[in-house]
């Protein structure tokens, strides 16, 4: 028989950011959104639709980070996240290869 | 103090509950006696009930899904059509077809077996979240009552594949409310699939670590990872369909510029990985099944486990295969093709690893073994013919014939349904605490699979003739294929309709199966059948690795060495209040 | 101050830690089907944005980017509002956790009522996709008059370009019912997930009011609540470049249209 293995030991030492660390996050949010507007508005030429989505991402990153608490979460809760977006990310690869390459011949 | 350790020529996982005497099982309470009102089972939060309910209804469906398809084998005897006109023989096979999948072949295994026993399996008293699953079972119910309505109301004469620009410009039939019948349903899928990946993450008792958990909760949360990341995307395709047929025009409607090819792309994004979503709880009660019937340890536990994941994650860059000949470009046709092929591979590496469990196993064959052995062997062909239609070349003249309609039969029923009697035969006893009639449910087991064998091979040589499918006349040279087939469906018929008599016989006259009539390995054996409101009289501590059929008293000889723990050593050695969990292995006494 | 480490504990659980940690990741696999199921749909106006570039800036032209820059900023300080409330619940403060959640409430409401009045106004506009078509008298280049079917649709959404002074040159107005389509959708799914999220706000204020939240273990619940509420701001964030900022827009023309949607022209 082997060495007896460890069971499962919950534990949960999460505590809530600070009022201080939350405002700060919203700060940094709005002048995102400032970026955003001002890209949107502008006429950047063919670039805007990615700086766009780029900022958009960053948005999404701090909110996530900060707001949905990523910053505490175990590496179970990141790995959800990861397999999501992971999955979201194999649906557009293979739809967009039909779109981009149905006129090409194979290989 | 601890349980009394018996005499077994296996080691189970944890150790067995004491057996009640037959005065003890009169008064003793479980979680069917407890109460009789109709109000403790429509509104109980037990996963065992909630497992019972799904079982009722999800028979019910089987046999709507049953005689719609009656309707089609038997019109299908006369190359010219013999009972049906051509607009009721569409909603016959878009009927059978979707109350199939959607109704029975998806909740079936997950409702039933993945309720009942996945909690069981792993110690846990209960699912992560009790009232969520209730909440599933009146989601699922309220979904297919209003998709059957519109069935009843107008029916649906799309295939069950319902592709737009037909679904959604020509056909007359409901679809938009049909389609939302699917969405509620697919809400089902999504919660008890939740459940299922939170419970087992949670809910483990101490000891079961994941390299000890038995292979059907393996499956059972590769399946949930599967539904919880491709449903969404049928909801949504379902939606954007509803608002095409709604405001007359959509996104997939050329006269727009739009793409009817997107729809496939995104419709078969989640039904082909749901056809993993069908097959991959069968394979996990085979698991069980064939290594407890062979009295065996499983060959390559870690195989096994893994290619369950393995499917999971490969599935879903497949489904192209599906769109061979509706003008996905050819260099992505190819891609998916090769990937099709290699997600043959872990199915492969389960049928290698049980055929290897059972040789030189001690093999007997009961009802659950005999359904095995057949999944084994159809399954098996099943997998093997979708190599012709995974081969892009030959697909150009199997797509849309009888062959399509062999290899998923030969999966969905051959295997999945096979493994679900299996499944259903093997946990009845431990669900209802009686045994069926070993004569009957035997019978039962052979009829529908010698059954099943007559009605579909002859639809692999008509298919591979040239036969279209869902075409309600053909041609002559086709209807000796044909006869052959609804021969055999007959047959496979009787097979399906015996077991509702002889289960509901074992109820009243059944014997006494007590706790573990298989004398099986797994946790939820352990405990007396029918279980107790909360599975266990004390929580179960797990020492061993599921399926140690070929190891005599392990248990015996970890007590003897001072390793094993009663519920109030533990306690005591973690000094936390009776209940919680801590690590194990402190040596009682020390 | 911290939450207590003890509190009531549901039957099927061992402890407060397991049921806690249990909570918070049911929530966050619920938000893995929702990013699959908002992904979808952005799967396919992605397909459709690189095949029809110049008719989805048109369409983005057409809308109210007024009333969408000021909902963003509404989302925004609910997201902040609810992720105080978090703390609220955690110190125990009944009083602010209340007002905190009302907060998100009212702001929700608040987003909800100027998209109802932006829906509303593209009605007005015409902007609705349909099939339906009109007999139209046309010159042709030698000034014979023909008469020709349009698209109602396309009728409307050029009126509202030349309005908006963009230029048509390129576009197939018909096809910008394809980005409407995907506008509707896309936003009416949101406004689907705020009214739920709002009615899970208005359960969970009822539920403080009731003093559900005494336990200050309960804070998971108030967490996992904010999780779903970002979730929407998280999809709203991008709705707002992919829908709104395609076109070509300029600053004085978001006040204008903001204006007119609050009635003032």
């Amino acid at each position: 028989m082997s060495e007896p293995k460890e069971t499962i030991f919950e534990t949960d030492e999460h505590t809530v950011p600070s009022t201080a660390s939350t405002m700060t996050t919203f700060a940094i949010l709005l002048a995102l959104t400032a970026v955003a507007l001002t890209v949107g508005f502008s006429n950047v030429g063919p670039w805007k639709a990615l700086v766009s989505l780029l900022v958009a991402c960053t948005q999404a990153g701090v909110l996530a980070y900060f707001f949905m608490d990523l910053r505490q979460a175990d590496k179970l809760t990141w790995l959800t996240v990861g397999a999501a977006i992971f999955w979201t990310g194999l649906l557009f690869l293979f739809t967009l290869t039909d779109y981009l390459t149905r006129h090409m011949a194979a290989i | 103090m601890a349980a009394a350790i018996p005499d077994l020529t296996y080691t189970p996982q944890s150790i067995p509950a004491p057996e009640p005497t037959e005065a003890q099982e009169e008064a003793r309470v479980n979680y069917l006696n407890y109460d009789y009102t109709l109000m403790s089972w429509l509104l109980t939060v037990d996963h065992k009930r909630i497992g019972l309910l799904y079982l009722i209804f999800a028979s019910i469906f089987f046999t709507m899904g049953a005689f719609a398809v009656s309707l089609v084998r038997l019109n299908l005897l006369s190359p010219t059509g013999a009972i049906l006109e051509l607009d009721q023989y569409n909603k016959a096979f878009t009927a059978h077809g979707t109350i199939m999948i959607f109704l029975f072949l998806i909740p079936v295994i997950p409702g039933v077996l993945g309720n009942f026993i996945v909690p069981m399996m792993i110690g846990a008293k209960d699912m992560a979240f009790p009232k969520l699953n209730l909440l599933s079972w009146y989601v699922w119910m309220a979904g297919a009552m209003f998709f059957l309505w519109q069935l009843a109301v107008g029916g649906l004469d799309t295939g069950w594949t319902f592709y737009p620009p037909y679904s959604s410009k020509y056909s007359h039939t409901n679809l938009t409310y049909a389609g939302l019948g699917i969405f509620i349903t697919g809400f089902s899928s999504i919660l008890t699939a939740l459940n299922i990946i939170v419970t087992v993450h949670k809910m483990r008792c101490p000891g079961m670590t994941w390299g000890r958990l038995p292979l059907f909760v393996w499956a059972m949360y590769a399946t949930s990872i599967i539904q919880i990341l491709a449903t969404p995307v049928l909801a949504v395709t379902v939606t954007l369909l509803a608002v095409e047929k709604t405001l007359g025009v959509g996104i997939f409607d050329p006269s727009l510029g739009g793409d009817p090819l997107l729809f496939q792309h995104m419709f078969w994004f989640y039904s082909h990985p749901a056809v993993y979503i069908m097959i991959l709880p069968g394979m996990g009660v085979i698991s069980e099944v064939i290594t407890c019937f062979s009295r065996k340890n499983i060959f390559g536990y870690k195989a096994v486990a893994w290619s369950s994941v393995g499917i999971a994650v490969v599935g879903f860059l497949v489904w192209g295969h599906h769109m061979f000949l509706a003008g996905q470009g050819l260099y992505l046709s190819l891609v998916f093709s090769l990937i099709t092929m290699l997600v043959a591979v872990p199915s492969a590496i389960k049928v290698f690893n049980w055929t290897a469990t059972i040789y030189k196993g001690s093999i007997s064959f009961e009802a659950p073994m005999i359904y095995a052995l057949g999944f084994l062997f159809l399954f098996t062909i099943g997998g093997l013919t979708g190599l012709h239609l995974a081969t892009a070349g030959t697909d150009i003249h199997l797509h849309d014939t009888y062959f399509v309609i062999a290899h998923f039969h030969f999966t969905m029923v051959g295997g999945m349904l096979m493994a679900w009697l299996a499944g259903l035969h093997y946990w009845w006893p431990k669900m209802t605490g009686r045994m069926y009639s070993d004569f009957w449910s035997r019978l039962a087991a052979v009829l529908a699979i010698s059954g099943f064998f007559l009605t579909f091979i002859p639809q692999f040589i008509a298919g591979y003739n040239g036969m279209p499918r869902r075409y309600p006349n053909y041609n002559e040279s086709y209807q000796l294929w044909n006869i052959m087939s609804t021969a055999g469906a007959s047959i496979q018929g009787i097979g399906y309709t015996l077991p509702l008599f002889y289960l509901i016989a074992s109820l009243f006259v059944g014997k006494r199966a007590g706790s573990n009539p298989w004398r099986a390995t797994g946790l939820e054996w352990q405990t007396p059948s029918p279980p107790p409101m909360h599975n266990f009289d004390s929580i179960p501590i797990v020492y061993f690795a599921p399926y140690e059929y070929s190891i005599p008293n392990g248990l015996r000889a970890l007590a003897a060495s001072g390793m094993v723990l009663t519920e109030s050593d533990h306690a005591a050695a973690n000094g936390h209040a009776h209940g919680t969990h801590g690590t194990q292995g402190v040596p009682s006494g020390s | 101050m911290a939450a207590s480490t003890t509190g009531p504990v549901a039957h099927h659980f061992d402890n407060l830690a397991q049921q806690q940690t249990t909570v918070r990741m049911g929530m966050w696999v619920f938000l893995v089907t929702e990013v699959l199921f908002f992904g979808g749909i952005m799967c396919a106006y992605t397909v459709y944005r690189i095949w029809f570039p110049r008719d989805f800036e048109a369409g983005s032209a057409a809308l109210n980017v007024g009333i969408a820059t000021v909902n963003t900023f509404l989302l925004l300080t609910s997201s902040l509002t609810i992720t105080l409330g978090i703390r609220a619940a955690y110190a125990g403060n009944q009083k602010a956790l209340k007002g905190w959640l009302l907060a998100t409430i009212v702001l929700g409401s608040v987003f909800l009522g100027l998209k109802a009045r932006e829906y509303h106004l593209d009605y007005q506009e015409g902007l609705m996709p349909t099939s339906k078509k009109v007999v139209v008298y046309e010159k042709d280049d030698e000034g014979q008059e023909h008469a020709i079917e349009r698209s109602v649709f396309a009728i409307n959404v050029e009126r509202v370009l030349h309005e908006e002074k963009f230029d048509t040159a390129g576009v197939n107005t018909q096809r910008v019912q394809l980005f409407f389509i995907f506008y509707y959708a896309m936003t009416g799914l949101h406004v689907l997930h705020m009214v739920i999220g709002l009615g899970l706000l208005t359960w969970q204020l009822i539920l403080a009011q009731r003093g559900f939240f005494q336990h200050t273990s309960r804070y998971v619940y108030i967490e996992v609540m904010s999780l779903y509420w970002h979730f929407v701001d998280l999809v709203w964030i991008f709705l707002l470049p992919l829908l709104y900022l395609a076109g070509s827009h300029t600053f004085e023309q978001a006040i204008h249209q903001f204006q007119h949607a609050l009635g003032m022209h």
